[in-house]
């Protein structure tokens, strides 16, 4: 089994392939938010390192967020179409559990943090089980300083990842028992999402490529408005 | 590199430049073998425009099925696609980038060449995939919520821009009185219904720029009609409606009618979402016959967002350019390659 995976939910664009053997090739590219031109050609690239045909991909995972929407979408665009002309099955995986898969070798709390923007993180906790990390939380939104309260209350050692642990460092430094990893854990990684997605392979957790959805985590601006005009309107 | 598609190299096409996810297949830039569009006007209609963040989120979900659906109806359920086509600007970019990273992605697959498409071309082509008898040169009047262009189409690919609005486009001016006068969205399919019972006579509008350029502005029409209802609030609404609407034409056809003369053009092309206006189909046709001049109004299909227009305008840049490179993005201010 071939799979193809394909990550974008952060300024990182990201592609990789592997199977039963391991990860045959992967390759990242940071180069500010330039997802949707550099992803076709990165997904050419590990398939040509990897000496793969793409018509001998039989699983296309991908990056479901939660991320910068604009990237994130790229990546999902592109996974759903080639997955739809490849005429194989889709498996999704959250942009957290691929920041937090990396260090599962730590018995600390794991703790994944996304750059949000607008002063917020997505994030997630995560505990080491056999083979990988099981998330202990849902996915949240919130301000680094929610989850600065967060991890005073845990009487956890605590391992933080992510490009929203290291931008809103301020927040965590000054905490106990919390350490930040550094810039090379910042991103999710294709690799890793290619291993996760090669388990769920095995046991046959696909999905349709028009069942895929983005974790998008917040709603669009308008419709926040407008709860808020609608409930306003109707407390009047 | 240049790929030279043969007469009946077929493209898909896909266009997410705004608020319609779209794909088609043409053959050969003149036989539709499908198109499929999906609109999202219910999603946007309760903020009174497009959202953009909504239409991305839509295009995601929208354009996977869309596109199964435009192979299935073509007969291509298992390939057989030569080059993918797709709307690369203007638009909103978060929208213009979900169908160009879809094009890019089914290119690769299909080892077939990628074609990034300016969605104003395409709506240039929209008269020719209708009417193969089009013969150039056309003046092309390209009026929709985002544009209202007067352009002297020399040859394939070869543009003068005429005139342009310098204010709003003509379907952001039919959107806003459409909202004023309470009609609701979108405003051009609204008022043409309710000027149906109304008299274009009624009120006489000012109409802007009836000077020698072709340039058009709508604002000052806008204005006219709020203070027309301020003073006559007894005024009904498809007199208001129908009287605005005629304006509008007035200025679009005696502009395009002068401009085609002027250039000594052999036919005028019609095109954009607000060439669904029925008025301003009629006006339109009336000019031509009246100067002896060739007329191409697609159907209300073809003038609104569709992506067989995209697949057409594709093979035309196949043909004249090659593919475009896969590392291409999206480009939210594209304009249209005009010779000076
Ligand atoms: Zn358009």
């Amino acid at each position: 089994m071939i799979i193809l995976g394909i990550e974008s939910s952060t300024q990182q664009v990201g592609a990789a392939i592997g199977g039963h053997e391991g990860v045959l090739s992967a390759a990242h590219t940071s180069r500010g938010r330039r997802h949707a031109e550099l992803l076709t050609p990165t997904i050419d690239f590990v398939r040509r390192s990897a000496r793969i045909e793409l018509h001998e991909i039989s699983c296309v995972a991908v990056d479901l967020g939660p991320g910068l929407f604009t990237g994130l979408r790229v990546g999902i665009a592109a996974a759903k179409a080639m997955a739809h002309a490849l005429r194989v099955p889709m498996i999704g995986v959250p942009s957290l559990d691929l920041l937090a898969f990396p260090v599962r070798h730590t018995s600390r709390l794991i703790v994944a943090a996304i750059d949000a923007k607008r002063g917020e993180v997505f994030y997630a906790f995560y505990r080491q089980v056999p083979g990988g990390v099981q998330r202990v939380s849902a996915h949240q939104l919130g301000s680094p300083d929610d989850l600065a309260s967060e991890l005073l209350a845990t009487p956890d050692e605590v391992l933080m990842v992510g490009d929203g642990a290291l931008r809103y460092h301020d927040a965590f430094d000054g905490l106990k028992r919390v350490e930040l990893a550094d810039q090379g854990f910042a991103h999710p990684s294709a690799s890793s999402l290619v291993q996760l997605a090669h388990a769920r392979a095995l046991r046959e957790q696909f999905v349709a490529a028009w069942e895929l959805a983005p974790l998008y985590l917040r709603k669009p601006d308008a419709e926040i408005n407008w709860t808020t005009r609608d409930e306003q309107g109707r407390a009047e | 590199m240049t790929a030279h598609p043969r007469e009946a190299t077929v493209v898909l096409g896909i266009e997410t430049s705004c608020d319609e996810t779209a794909a088609a297949v043409v053959s050969g830039a003149q036989t539709v073998l499908s198109s499929v569009v999906s609109s999202q006007i219910e999603l946007h209609a309760r903020f009174g425009g497009v959202v953009p963040e909504i239409a991305s989120r839509a295009h995601v979900d929208l354009l996977t099925p869309v596109i199964a659906q435009a192979l299935v109806e073509a007969g291509l359920p298992d390939g057989g696609v030569e080059a993918v086509a797709a709307t690369v600007g203007p638009g909103l970019i978060g929208s213009l980038l979900v169908g160009v990273s879809a094009a890019k992605a089914l290119a690769l697959v299909w080892d077939v060449p990628f074609v990034g498409v300016n969605h104003l071309e395409a709506h240039l082509y929209a008269g020719f995939l209708e009417d193969p008898s089009l013969e150039l040169p056309v003046v092309v009047l390209l009026v929709s919520g985002g544009h209202t262009l007067l352009i002297h189409m020399e040859d394939h690919g070869r543009y003068r821009l005429l005139g342009q609005t310098i204010d709003d486009a003509a379907g952001e001016a039919f959107d806003k009185v459409a909202r004023y006068l309470g009609l609701g969205y979108p405003g051009g399919p609204a008022i043409d219904r309710v000027a149906m019972d109304g008299d274009p006579e009624a009120i006489r509008f000012p109409r802007a720029m009836q000077d020698e350029s072709y340039d058009f502005s709508f604002s000052g029409l806008k204005t006219a009609v709020v203070n027309h209802v301020r003073r006559h609030p007894e005024v009904g609404t498809a007199d208001v409606a129908a009287s605005f609407q005629e304006a509008v034409v007035d200025v679009l056809v005696t502009k395009a009618q002068r401009a085609a003369q002027a250039v000594g053009a052999k036919g005028m092309v019609l095109g954009g979402g607000v060439a669904a206006n029925s008025v301003l189909r009629e006006r339109f046709l009336d000019a031509c016959t009246a100067d002896g001049m060739h007329a191409f109004v697609p159907s209300r299909a073809m003038c609104t967002d569709n992506a067989a227009m995209v697949a057409a305008a594709g093979w035309w840049r196949l043909r004249s350019d090659g593919p475009t490179p896969l590392d291409a993005g999206g480009d939210p201010n594209l304009r249209l390659p005009v010779v000076t």
